[in-house]
């Protein structure tokens, strides 16, 4: 085997397609795609904060609320006392003076009776939710003011505490518990293996149906052995994977230290309820925007795990890629291949509530599983080292086999035209001389 | 220069046995004809002269060793159907597969500038092979060939889709390269062409060589038992003669015809029905049979009808 033929391979299969206009928008739409996508939501709900300025009429039978109900309003939600009939406040909601009214019955304030909101909208969730705790908080403030109870029982019940998670250490002392923001890394992380390894490996596969079909692989394999091509396809196309993905890695750090600046040009500081004055990180922190950050030795294994779960299905879908003329011949044949890639996605949830399971600590070991599932358990809960190393090892002696196995079925499919073969028949090919 | 040895391969694909026992050999300054239908075995032959596939049985030695990597670097293979990049530029083409074959980046890239040079095509160097014709794909793809100046070469139907002022220059050159002692291997199914390229021939059929030798050995074989005629007037006397069994028609057209004289006929009652009855006679020949009908007597008529239909389809 010469490794200056699959070298030069490589670099050829490499450049052509980085170089292509198609890969450079694809690595620059994805994240702006991507940003779109994160950024919607919270854009729409700033927005619909903006305009929600809401006024309600507040018709008060019991004489005793209006006052405490009216000290809670806040920029969005402005109560206004009104002492009229039913049928001038009904009106004056209908000419839009009001965008609703408040009625407490008298029999609020026994517990028994219930507050109606009227209006033209319906008023939406937020409205609701923000109309229920206020009407709540002030009739349980007047009932048990009226029970007799001391200002100090008062402000026990107004208070809210709010909870801390912290996480003991292997050594002395404890850290800020991240689980939640490590089991969301987790996540992203073995999705964007699943991607990675189907979308690249696609690719091998479409680039191999070229090579075929335009019969410039005769040509190659004229030259070089047909081992030495998929190998530097396979590797190409990785590289060109890797550079993607780094790409987008280093886009989304320097968009994540760009977030705290980009607020400060937006915001005041007290619109986020960070200090005047607050650094650009303290903003974006204050903005509930938090960084974990990443350990290296999930980095590491990631971009090992990624590497050897690519290596592993681009072999076979070159396999599939070599046996058919067109794309379209391949769906079935993709089956085997496929199945195996989409399994572990099956086990994502089961794995991020029981990492330690039995089963978890099973598939995640198993080398068709192991690039998405063991990178989803290092990164939500300590995995012994024994486990990531064999998990490993049978990943590389997986790829390995595999890479001969599909290079045997590669060095008959791709001089073989005519009938798409079976599966059987390409399991066969692998045993010719 | 090196000759090339096939010695006694057979090659198997599942149970269809795509060559059988075959032997012949190249020598260098020469260029061997390597003929038959599609399915006689060619392109499988040449896959293991290759080194595409490997034989299951037997050997192909080039140079008194069996051939290997090593020989690819030294041998150009012009595949039948081309196969070229086609989102990749002209030149970038030729100097990728040109390092695959050991080539430096700057020798292959001096080569190829050469060589379009010569074949006029300066023009196309930044183009991709989608937005060439094919006849000019087909010379880019010749260009790929010679590029690391190979010492044998195997050119599978180097003329389809050329024009005729291509397909001479490209002859010319093939010849050229003849005088260089270089080994050369050309396979078609074109007979014409093969008769006018090539000192010896290899004629396949169903996977087995039926004959082989210096073409004007193979000819000498069949005697001289074929007339050519070119006349003009009636050309009813032809049928006469087919009637009474005294020649078969090879080809025939208004005012030229081809016969073989059945076994047992002399040439020159033919001579004397043409004279009574044309009106003019241009041409009366006697000479050695076409490839074509050595091929018909050979293999037979089926598969004879069979090539020629594909040699049709091929000029389209």
């Amino acid at each position: 085997m010469s490794f200056h033929k699959i070298w030069l391979i490589l670099r050829s299969e490499f450049w052509r397609r980085v170089r292509s206009k198609a890969f450079v928008l694809a690595t620059l739409l994805v994240p702006f795609g991507a940003i779109l996508l994160f950024a919607a939501p919270a854009l729409f709900g700033y927005l619909a904060d903006q305009t929600d300025e809401q006024t309600v009429a507040v018709v008060d039978e019991t004489g005793r609320l209006a006052d405490s109900l009216m000290a809670t309003g806040g920029e969005s939600l402005t109560f206004r006392p009104v002492d009229a009939p039913t049928d001038s406040v009904r009106r004056a909601v209908r000419s839009g003076q009001y965008d609703g009214y408040l009625r407490l019955p008298t029999s609020l304030l026994d517990g028994t009776g219930e507050a109606t909101y009227y209006s033209m909208e319906g008023g939406g969730l937020t409205l609701r939710s923000d109309l229920d705790t206020r009407v709540n908080r002030v009739v349980r403030r007047s009932r048990l003011a009226t029970a007799g109870a001391s200002a100090d029982v008062l402000s026990i019940v107004d208070s809210d505490v709010g909870l801390a998670t912290r996480k003991l250490s292997e050594d002395e002392g404890t850290t800020d518990d991240s689980t939640l923001a490590y089991t969301a890394i987790g996540y992203v992380m073995a999705f964007a293996i699943y991607f990675a390894v189907f979308f690249y490996g696609q690719y091998v596969m479409q680039g191999v149906i070229e090579e075929k079909s335009s019969r410039v692989v005769e040509v190659i394999v004229s030259s070089v052995r047909p081992f030495e091509l998929l190998m530097g396809k396979v590797l190409g196309i990785g590289a060109m994977g890797l550079t993607q993905m780094v790409t987008w890695a280093a886009l989304a750090t320097g968009g994540m230290a760009a977030i705290g600046p980009v607020l400060a040009l937006f915001f005041a500081p007290s619109d986020l309820g960070a200090s005047p004055g607050a650094s650009p990180d303290a903003l974006r922190e204050a903005a509930g925007i938090s960084v974990p950050t990443i350990p290296l030795d999930l980095i590491v294994w990631f971009i090992l795990f990624f590497v050897g779960g690519f290596l592993l299905y681009a072999s076979l879908f070159a396999a599939v890629g070599s046996a058919v003329e067109q794309q379209q011949d391949a769906q079935n044949l993709l089956l085997p291949v496929m199945t195996p890639l989409i399994l572990p996605i099956l086990f994502l949830v089961f794995i991020i509530e029981s990492p330690n399971a039995t089963v978890s600590v099973v598939t995640s070991i198993i080398p068709f599983f192991s690039p998405i599932l063991m990178v989803l358990r290092i990164a939500i809960t300590s995995v012994p080292l024994w486990e990531v190393v064999t998990a490993f090892v049978l990943l590389v002696g997986a790829f390995v086999g595999m890479i001969w196995v599909a290079g045997r079925i590669y060095r008959v499919g791709i001089l073989s035209y005519g009938k798409t073969p079976s599966l059987r028949e390409i399991a066969r090919w692998a045993t010719y001389r | 220069m090196a000759h090339l040895e096939v010695s006694r391969v057979t090659k198997r694909y599942g149970n269809t046995v795509a060559v059988d026992n075959v032997s012949f050999s190249a020598e260098p300054g020469r260029i061997l004809g390597l003929l038959g239908p599609n399915g006689a075995g060619k392109t499988s032959t040449i896959r293991m002269i290759t080194y595409i596939a490997v034989p299951d049985a037997g050997t192909v030695r080039y140079d008194g060793r069996t051939v290997g990597p090593w020989s690819q670097q030294r041998m150009g293979y012009l595949p039948e159907e081309s196969g070229l990049y086609k989102r990749l530029g002209v030149k970038e083409q030729l100097v990728y597969l040109g390092t695959l074959k050991g080539l430096s980046q700057e020798t292959a890239a001096d080569r190829a500038d050469h060589w379009l040079d010569r074949f006029d095509a300066t023009d196309w160097a930044d183009m991709t092979i989608e937005e060439l014709s094919k006849g000019m794909q087909q010379k880019v793809q010749f260009i790929a060939t010679l590029l690391h100046d190979p010492s044998l070469l195997i050119f599978d139907e180097p003329f389809s889709g050329l024009d005729p002022i291509n397909a001479d220059l490209l002859r010319d050159i093939i010849l050229e390269l003849r005088r260089d002692d270089r080994t050369i291997l050309f396979a078609s199914h074109r007979m014409e062409q093969v008769e006018q390229l090539c000192d010896d021939i290899c004629l396949m059929a169903e996977g087995d060589v039926v004959l082989q030798g210096p073409l004007r050995d193979v000819k000498a074989q069949f005697g001289q038992n074929t007339l050519v005629l070119e006349f003009d007037g009636d050309d009813a006397f032809l049928d006469e003669l087919v009637a009474a069994g005294q020649v078969r028609v090879n080809t025939r057209s208004a005012h030229r015809a081809e016969l073989t004289l059945a076994d047992g006929t002399d040439a020159r009652p033919v001579l004397d029905r043409a004279l009574d009855h044309t009106d003019e006679l241009y041409r009366y020949e006697r000479v050695a049979p076409p490839l074509n009908e050595i091929f018909v007597e050979v293999v037979g008529e089926a598969e004879a009808q069979r090539m020629r239909e594909e040699a049709a389809a091929d000029t389209d």
